[in-house]
C-alpha cells in the first residue's frame, strides 16, 4: 500500500496570526513539504491544479519535474490534472517529459475538478464538461498507447500522422487515477477503461465514498478487468496530529474555524464525526484511518492533506514528522494483516513495465 | 400504503404554520378514507443549523439526511411555511436549496402558507406554485392560505372548509398519481456515462492486464 499527501496549494492568511503567505513564499514551501514526505518515508507526493486565486498550482508538471530533481524516491503525482480543459496532446507531452526525468517515478490523476469560469478562460464550453472528459481521455489514450495517431473528434481539431515527442518512458505511460467527489460518471469512465478510481474522500461524508467506491468495484468487473476486489482505488484523508489530543484539537482548532470549504459551519467535532478529518494523536489518526478498510475493502493508495487553511509551514513539516515516525509504519503493518493476496498493490512505473513486456513475450510465443 | 411527507417551516413553538400543516394532514389522512398513510413530519426549526451547515458544506447531517429521505422517497408532500416579506421564509427556501437534486421531480404537493393578514394569500400563486414547478413537483390546484384572522373564526366558508376542499382536491391527485418511485441521480449519472462510452463511435478499448 502506498502512502502520500496532496495539496491543493490554497494561499490563505494563518487566523492565529493575521499573515498573508505570499504566492512565492507558498511554491516554495510545496517544494519543502514535498521534500520531507519523501524524508520521512512517504511514497507519494500529489499538487493539484488550479487557475484562480488563491491558488498557486497552475503548471503541476513544472513544480514535478522540479521535484523530481530533488527527490530520489518519491512518486509524483496530480491531484487532479484537468482532462477537460487542458489539450490532451499538451498533457501527454507534458507527462513524457516528467516521466524521462523522473526516472519513471510518476503517475496521473485525472479530474474534472473546475470552477464553472474555468472553461472559458482555456476555450472550452462548460456545457460539454462530461462529453469533454470522455473525448480527451479517448485521445490521451490513444497518444500513449499508438505510435502513429489518427484522430478526429468533437470538440479538437483533428490529428493526421501524430506521434508523441517524446514517447512514454520505456513505452509505458503514466498509471491513470481518475478522481471524483461526487461524480459517479467518473467512476464509471475509470470502471470502463480499468484504471485507477481515487475517491476525494475528504469534506465529504464517509457514506459517500462507500458508495462511490462499491460503485466503481462493480463496473471494473461488469467491464472485464477482474474481480471487484482487484479494482484498484485510493481514498483521500485529512489530518492534524499531535502527540497529545487535546493539544492536536486545539491548536487546530482555529485554522479549522476559519478554513475556507468547511469553516463556519459545521463545528470540529461534527465534521470529524462524519468525514474522514482526524484531528488528534497517532493513535487516533492510526484507528481512523483504518476504519476507511472496512467501508471501501483493502485499497491501494492513501493520500493525507496537511498542508491547506493557512497552517505554518513549520507546522506542517512537524505533521510530517510525525507521520513518517508514529503514524504510516504502523499503518503499513496493519493494513498488511488479513489483506488477501490477490488484491494487487498500486501500480509504479516497473510493475507496469514488467507487465508490458510479460504480455509482449506472451503475445510472440502464441 | 400512502406515504406522506410533511415539511413546516414555522419557526415558533407552537407555531401557526405548524397547526396549519396538521390540520391539512388530518385532512388529508380523513379524505383518504382509512386507507392506511405513514406521515413523516419534518419540522425545519429543528433542522435549522444542519441546513445552513449543509449550504455551507456541500453535504447534510445524519439527522438532515433522514429527512431528506423522508421527503424523496415519499409518494406526496404537504408543504407549509409562513410568509415573509412577500414570499417563502428564508429557511423554507434553504431546505429546498439543500434536498438532493431530483427529490421532488412527479411528486404531488399540497401548498400552504400562514401570515399576518390575507393580504398576503397570494405567496401561493407568486412564491410557492413556481418554485414547486421549478422542482418538477405536480402542484395541487388548491392552496390553503391562512391568516391571522382565520384562527379566531369559524364562520362556514372559513378555514376548517378550506382546509377540507384543499385536502379532498389534493387526495384526488394523489390517488391518480399513485405510488411514487423515488428517481436515482446516482444511477442514471452512470447509465448516461456507459451509454456515452459505449456509442456508436467508441469501439472501446481491450481489457488491459
Amino acid at each position: 500500500m502506498q502512502f502520500g499527501i496532496f495539496t491543493v496549494g490554497d494561499v490563505t492568511s494563518d487566523p492565529t496570526t493575521g499573515r498573508d503567505p505570499t504566492e512565492h513564499e507558498r511554491i516554495i514551501a510545496t517544494v519543502a513539504i514535498a521534500q520531507k514526505a519523501e524524508e520521512v518515508g512517504l511514497d507519494v507526493f500529489a499538487t493539484g491544479e488550479h487557475h484562480n486565486p488563491p491558488f498557486v498550482p497552475s503548471s503541476p508538471t513544472t513544480l514535478l519535474g522540479f521535484l523530481a530533481g530533488r527527490t530520489e524516491r518519491l512518486i509524483l503525482s496530480t491531484s487532479t490534472t484537468l482532462i477537460t480543459t487542458n489539450d490532451p496532446v499538451k498533457i501527454a507531452e507534458d507527462f513524457s517529459v516528467l516521466q524521462h526525468l523522473a526516472e519513471g517515478r510518476v503517475d496521473i490523476m485525472l479530474g474534472r475538478g473546475n470552477t464553472g469560469p474555468v472553461y472559458p478562460w482555456f476555450g472550452k464550453d462548460i456545457r460539454a464538461a462530461i462529453s469533454l472528459t470522455v473525448e480527451n481521455y479517448e485521445l490521451l489514450r490513444a497518444l500513449w498507447d499508438s505510435e502513429v495517431v489518427d484522430w478526429s473528434g468533437k470538440y479538437r481539431t483533428p490529428l493526421q500522422g501524430f506521434t508523441l515527442a517524446p514517447r512514454p518512458l520505456d513505452e509505458v505511460a503514466p498509471f491513470v487515477w481518475h478522481a471524483a467527489i461526487r461524480t459517479p460518471e467518473v467512476a464509471e469512465l475509470a470502471a470502463f477503461y480499468g484504471d485507477g478510481f481515487f475517491a476525494n474522500h475528504i469534506f465529504w461524508p464517509s457514506s459517500h465514498t462507500e458508495r462511490m467506491v462499491a460503485l466503481f468495484r462493480e463496473r471494473f468487473t461488469h467491464y472485464g478487468h477482474g474481480t471487484p476486489e482487484q479494482a484498484i482505488v485510493g481514498l483521500g484523508g485529512q489530518v492534524f496530529v499531535r502527540p497529545n489530543s487535546q493539544d492536536a484539537v486545539r491548536e487546530f482548532r482555529p485554522y479549522f474555524d476559519n478554513a475556507p470549504v468547511y469553516g463556519h459551519g459545521p463545528s470540529l467535532e461534527e465534521f470529524t464525526a462524519q468525514t474522514p478529518l482526524t484531528v488528534g494523536s497517532p493513535q487516533e489518526v492510526i484507528d481512523k484511518t483504518l476504519s476507511f478498510r472496512d467501508y471501501v475493502g483493502d485499497y491501494q493508495r492513501q493520500l493525507f492533506l496537511v498542508d491547506h487553511a493557512g497552517l505554518p509551514l513549520k507546522t506542517v513539516l512537524e505533521q510530517l514528522d510525525l507521520l513518517g515516525e508514529h503514524v504510516i509504519p504502523v499503518l503499513r503493518k496493519e493494513f498488511a494483516v488479513g489483506r488477501p493476496v490477490d488484491v494487487p498493490d498500486a501500480p509504479t512505473h516497473a510493475t507496469q513495465v514488467a507487465a508490458a513486456r510479460r504480455a509482449e513475450t506472451e503475445e510472440a510465443q502464441s | 400504503m400512502t406515504r406522506l411527507a410533511v415539511v413546516s417551516g414555522g419557526l415558533r413553538e407552537p407555531s401557526s404554520t405548524r397547526l396549519l400543516a396538521d390540520r391539512l394532514t388530518a385532512g388529508v389522512e380523513a379524505a383518504l378514507r382509512e386507507r392506511p398513510v405513514e406521515v413523516t413530519m419534518v419540522d425545519l426549526r429543528r433542522h435549522g443549523r444542519a441546513i445552513m451547515d449543509a449550504m455551507l458544506t456541500g453535504f447534510p447531517s445524519t439527522d438532515l439526511e433522514a429527512a431528506f429521505d423522508a421527503v424523496a422517497g415519499a409518494d406526496g408532500l404537504i408543504a407549509v411555511t409562513p410568509a415573509f416579506n412577500a414570499s417563502y421564509s428564508g429557511l423554507f427556501k434553504s431546505f429546498f436549496d439543500v434536498l438532493p437534486e431530483e427529490s421532488l421531480t412527479d411528486m404531488p404537493v399540497l401548498i400552504a402558507a400562514t401570515g399576518g393578514t390575507d393580504r398576503h394569500s397570494l405567496v401561493l400563486e407568486h412564491a410557492m406554485r413556481p418554485m414547486f414547478s421549478y422542482l418538477h413537483a405536480i402542484i395541487s390546484p388548491t392552496g390553503v392560505y391562512a391568516a391571522t384572522d382565520d384562527f379566531g373564526a369559524w364562520e362556514s366558508g372559513g378555514l376548517a372548509a378550506r382546509i377540507d376542499k384543499a385536502a379532498a382536491d389534493y387526495v384526488r391527485l394523489l390517488t391518480s398519481c399513485g405510488q411514487r418511485d423515488r428517481r436515482d441521480v446516482f444511477t442514471e449519472g452512470i447509465d448516461a456515462m456507459s451509454r456515452l462510452l459505449n456509442g456508436p463511435d467508441r469501439t472501446g478499448p481491450a481489457p488491459r492486464e
